[in-house]
Order: structure tokens, then sequence, then C-alpha cells
């Protein structure tokens, strides 16, 4: 009894939790006249594709999603490339000569909060021509620590060392043997280090709003900051840019919740 | 005797050596692109910062050492000591509420709950995807003025018309970053307690039952002492994330730090600082109190959890 109680005050406090993002899609399909009225609209009602007209006039959102998926795409790849190569490295030839400081080193970066750097590194991005461009939003934050610790991790668990051997005895070098062998075996662990970098990815903010100038280089985040900021009256379009800017992840995120959250605890429970 | 054996060896351990390093060179050139991409946009930076940090510089003109005197203006301006309460002030209420929140539902879930647990956790997941952008708008039309549902609740509980203006208050912005932070990750540590409660042994409860412990005893004196690192875990990465906290009083305030400077945190500071006052030598020095305060603050994290074991 108790528990049946439990469980529906607790399902309670979710719909309390996600009505939010209810009602930013209810709005979104209200004119602005009716949002104002009180009460306020609390079903959706049938302004959609006016709202959806005037959002197209006033901000690139095609070219903001493009934007967005293109540097979420590459960086990810990116991430996951190196990410599993130096992971490799590390569970490979961990009797190399100073291996384990290195591993170290690695380690520690996890702890440096990366905001210590960031006027150096702003001057940095401007010395080689990359403001205003996606380029540091893929490239820098690609030596991840705590993506290649992941990596190595799941490597000792899931490769076992006798592989390495049968491998060399079936003549494959080191880099095939990562190709081939480790990175097939290795496929539920760069999905869920993939979703997890692709979410941060895509909302991301800081940096993209210090490094991009230009409307039409903009991510996601920083079109609906500057639909907001321009057009903050305008409550039903800037509402319908927020749906469309959080649909694609969402969708996303039901398809593949489970690995989603398996890479998410990861990092705290295998430590 | 000990210099005659030290140079008769050394050629030979030496010769062992390079051959221990040419026989690795795979596992070197395979870690080499994490070393040489940290190194130019990790270290580098973090290291220019220390130099910049001595001089006054805009970034355009040629630098001007001035030595601690970017340290000196900082720590005597009254707004960094009024974005320092700022932060402490979010960093506690955040890291409290988030953190014993998601530790009370992730106990139920995982103790009560009959129904659909990986849904559940899922639905409080879906704020992180969400950019911060987005849930700031959410959250400012929740408390504007006209059409906010908070007025609109207020309105109908008193029976008046209420139109107070929630976002301009200076009492109130605050709370509301702490509200918009909790929304947005209450998910993720609720995630992490449900996956730590989940590896608790059954067994280990069984034990404290048979020894006569009650619920309340078996919660206090079992699960949370086995739950200790990942509090510490939580803790910890809310700490970090609320010393570097910067998108949620950005957005919330369109950049303006709220009235009177209410929702000024040393993100935000260092953000303004930087790129709309231009003074990157003082900028820089920020970021190196901020680390050191991120320091000082995860190791006082440590010892406090570490005390109660």
């Amino acid at each position: 009894m108790a528990r049946r109680v439990i469980t529906a005050w607790i399902w309670l406090i979710a719909l309390v939790f996600v009505f939010p993002f209810y009602w930013m899609l209810v709005l979104a399909t209200h004119s602005n006249d009716d949002i104002y009225k009180f009460p306020p609209p609390l079903l959706p009602g049938g302004n959609l594709s006016e709202n959806w007209d005037r959002l197209l006039e006033v901000v690139a959102l095609p070219q903001a999603v493009f934007n967005s998926v293109l540097v979420a795409l590459a960086h990810t790849a990116l991430v996951l490339l190196l990410s599993s190569l130096v992971g490799f490295g590390f569970a490979r030839f961990r009797d190399a000569p100073g291996a384990k400081w290195m591993w170290r080193f690695v380690l520690a970066t996890i702890f440096v909060p990366g905001l210590v750097g960031l006027i150096p590194w702003y001057v940095l991005i401007a010395r080689l021509g990359w403001i205003d461009t996606l380029w540091p939003l893929i490239i820098p934050g690609a030596a991840n620590g705590f993506a290649v610790f992941w990596m190595r991790q799941i490597i000792l668990q899931t490769v076992p060392p006798d592989l390495y051997d049968a491998a060399r005895i079936d003549g494959a070098g080191d880099w095939r043997t990562y190709w081939t062998v480790v990175l097939p075996l290795i496929r539920p662990g760069l999905g869920a280090l993939g979703i997890w970098t692709f979410m941060a990815t895509w909302t991301a903010f800081q940096i993209p709003l210090i490094v991009l100038n230009s409307q039409s280089n903009f991510t996601l985040p920083l079109a609906i900051a500057s639909l907001n900021t321009l057009y903050g009256q305008d409550t039903a379009a800037v509402m319908l840019g927020s749906v469309i800017s959080v649909l694609p992840i969402f969708i996303a995120f039901v398809l593949a919740g489970k690995q989603f959250m398996a890479g998410l605890t990861a990092g705290a429970l295998k430590g | 005797m000990t210099a005659a054996t030290a140079t008769t060896t050394t050629p030979a351990a030496r010769a062992v050596k390079t051959r221990r390093f040419r026989q690795h060179r795979t596992f070197y050139l395979m870690v080499s692109p994490f070393f040489v991409l940290f190194g130019i946009f990790g270290l580098l930076p973090i290291i220019a910062a220390i130099w910049i940090g001595l001089t006054d510089w805009d970034g355009l003109n040629p630098a001007k050492f001035v030595g601690l005197a970017n340290y000196a203006t900082i720590l005597t301006d009254p707004l960094f000591a009024k974005a320092v309460g700022n932060t402490i002030f979010i960093w506690i209420g955040s890291t409290v509420i988030t953190c014993g929140l998601a530790f009370v539902l992730a106990y139920l879930i995982n103790e009560y709950v009959l129904v659909g647990g990986g849904t559940l956790r899922m639905v409080f997941l879906l704020p992180m995807l969400a950019a911060p952008a987005v849930i700031a708008i959410i959250m400012s039309v929740l408390f504007s003025t006209n059409a906010g549902l908070m007025n609109a609740a207020l309105s109908v509980l008193t029976g008046d018309r209420v139109t107070f203006d929630w976002l301009a208050s200076t009492g109130w912005i605050k709370p509301i970053v702490i509200v918009m932070i909790t929304w947005r990750f209450l998910g993720f540590h609720l995630l992490l307690f449900v996956a730590g409660l989940q590896s608790v042994p059954r067994e280990l409860y069984d034990a404290a039952r048979v020894d006569g412990a009650n619920g309340r005893q078996v919660f206090w004196r079992v699960t949370v002492p086995l739950m200790l690192p990942i509090i510490f875990f939580s803790a910890t990465s809310s700490t970090v994330g609320a010393f570097q906290l910067f998108d949620e009083p950005f957005v919330l305030t369109n950049g303006s730090g709220g009235t009177d400077q209410a929702a000024e945190v040393m993100g935000t500071m260092l953000f303004r600082t930087a790129f709309t006052e231009f003074e990157f030598g003082t900028a820089s020095a920020l970021s190196w109190i901020m680390f050191a305060l991120i320091a000082v603050f995860t190791i006082v994290n440590s010892r406090l959890l570490r005390v109660r074991t």
C-alpha cells in the first residue's frame, strides 16, 4: 500500500518536473495575445503555422541546426577516435617506460577546470585565425582526459589480453589490432561516450558565445539566446524556436536512453 | 668503488633503456595525439595565464608587466566580493538541494517504486539535454510578470492579480538560478545515486536486519556509509560546476548580471572582464584565483565527507 502511494507521488513529482517542457510546447502553438491572457493557456492552440512563418523570418534556424549537427558530429567522431586510440595505447602497453607517469598526467587533466586558461586560449584561437569559425568547437576539446580514462577502462574490461597474442600470431600489427579487433569489441562503450559527448557539445554555450560572432555561424543555443534578446516580446516564436532546438536530442534520447544513462554513470562508478 | 660500478653499468643500462623506448615506439605514437592537443590547447594556455595575469594587457597593445597589481585590484574590488558571495550562495544552495533531493528520490525509487523506474530516470534526465539558453527562456517565461505561471498561480491563490517582477528582483534572482541548476542537473545526480544504491549487496541489508537493526538504522549505518564515495562524487562535481558557473546566470539575466549585479558570479565576472572590458591581465589573474578556490573547496569537500566515515 505504502509502495503504491510513494510510486504515485514520485510520478507526480516527475510530471511537475517536465511540465515546463510541455508548457513550452503549449505556448509555441498560441498567438502572443493568447499567451498574455489570464489565466494562461494550458492546452495546445492552433497558431503553430503562423508562429513558424514568423520564426523563419527573424532567425536562420535551419542554418543553426546545420551548424550544431556538424559541430556535434565532427567533435564526437574526433573524441571517439582519439580517446579510443590513446586509451588502447595505455591499456595495451602498461609497462612502457614512462607510461605510468603519462597516465597520471592524463588523470590530472580531468581535475583542471577549463576556465583557468580561458583568456590565453582565446588569444591562441585568434592567432590561429579561428575566431568566427567552427574549428575551435571541434578540435581543441578533443583531448579529453575523462574520455581517455573511460576508453582505457572499457578496453581493459572487455578485451582479454590473449586476444592481442592471437592477433599477433595472425600477423596483425598493433594499429591493425586496434582497428579490426579492439574497435568492434568496444562498440557499446563508444556508443555511451559518443552520446554523452554529443549531448555536451549540443548544449555548449560559453565557448561558442566567445568565439562565434556572425549569425550564420551560430550554433543552436546561441541562435536561441540571440532570438530571445532580439525578439523577446514574441514569446510564441521564441518558444517554438526552443521546441525545435530540443526536439532532435529528445528523440535521440528516447531511442538510445539506456546507453546514454550507462555513459553518465560510468565515470563515477567504475573508477 | 660506487663510482666505478656506476660508470661501468650506466652505458649498459642506458642501452637497455633505449631499446625499451624503441620497442615501445608504437605506444608513444598512439598516445601522442592526446599530449600534443592537450599541450597546445590545455597546458600552454594555463601556463600563459600565469604570465598574462601579471601584466596589463588588452589583447592588442603590448603587454605591460605590473606584478601582482591585478591580484590586488581584484581582491579589493567590492564587485569581486559580491561575485564570490553570490557564487557561494548559489553553490551551497544548489549542491544541498540537488544532491539532497537526488539522494532522497533515488532511495525512494530504488526501494519503493513499483512500475517504470527506468522511465522515471529518463524523465528526470530530460532537462539536461536542453541547452541552458532554452532552460533559461522557459524559466524567464515561467517567472515573467504578465504571462508567468508563477504569478498566475499566486493570483489564483490570493484572489488578487499578482504582477511581481521575479527576474528583476535582487532577492529572488539567486533562488531562481538555483532552481534552474537543480532542474537541469537533478537527473544526473539521481542516476548516480540509483546506480550506487543498486550496487549495494542485498545481503548486507539482510544481515543488518537479522542483527536487529530497524529501517532507519539500516539507512544510516549501512546505506549512507556505502554511498559516501558517490555522495562525494556528486557533491564534488556540483562544487566544481558551481565555481565555474556561467551559463545559467548569464542567459537568465541576458548577460547583465541582474539588477544591482545580484546574479553576478565569478564565471560571469571573468567573462565580462575579458570580453566586454578587454582587461585580459585582470581576467587571467581572476581565472587563477578561481582555480585556487576550486582546489580549496574540493579539498574541504573531501575532508568533510571523509571525517564522517
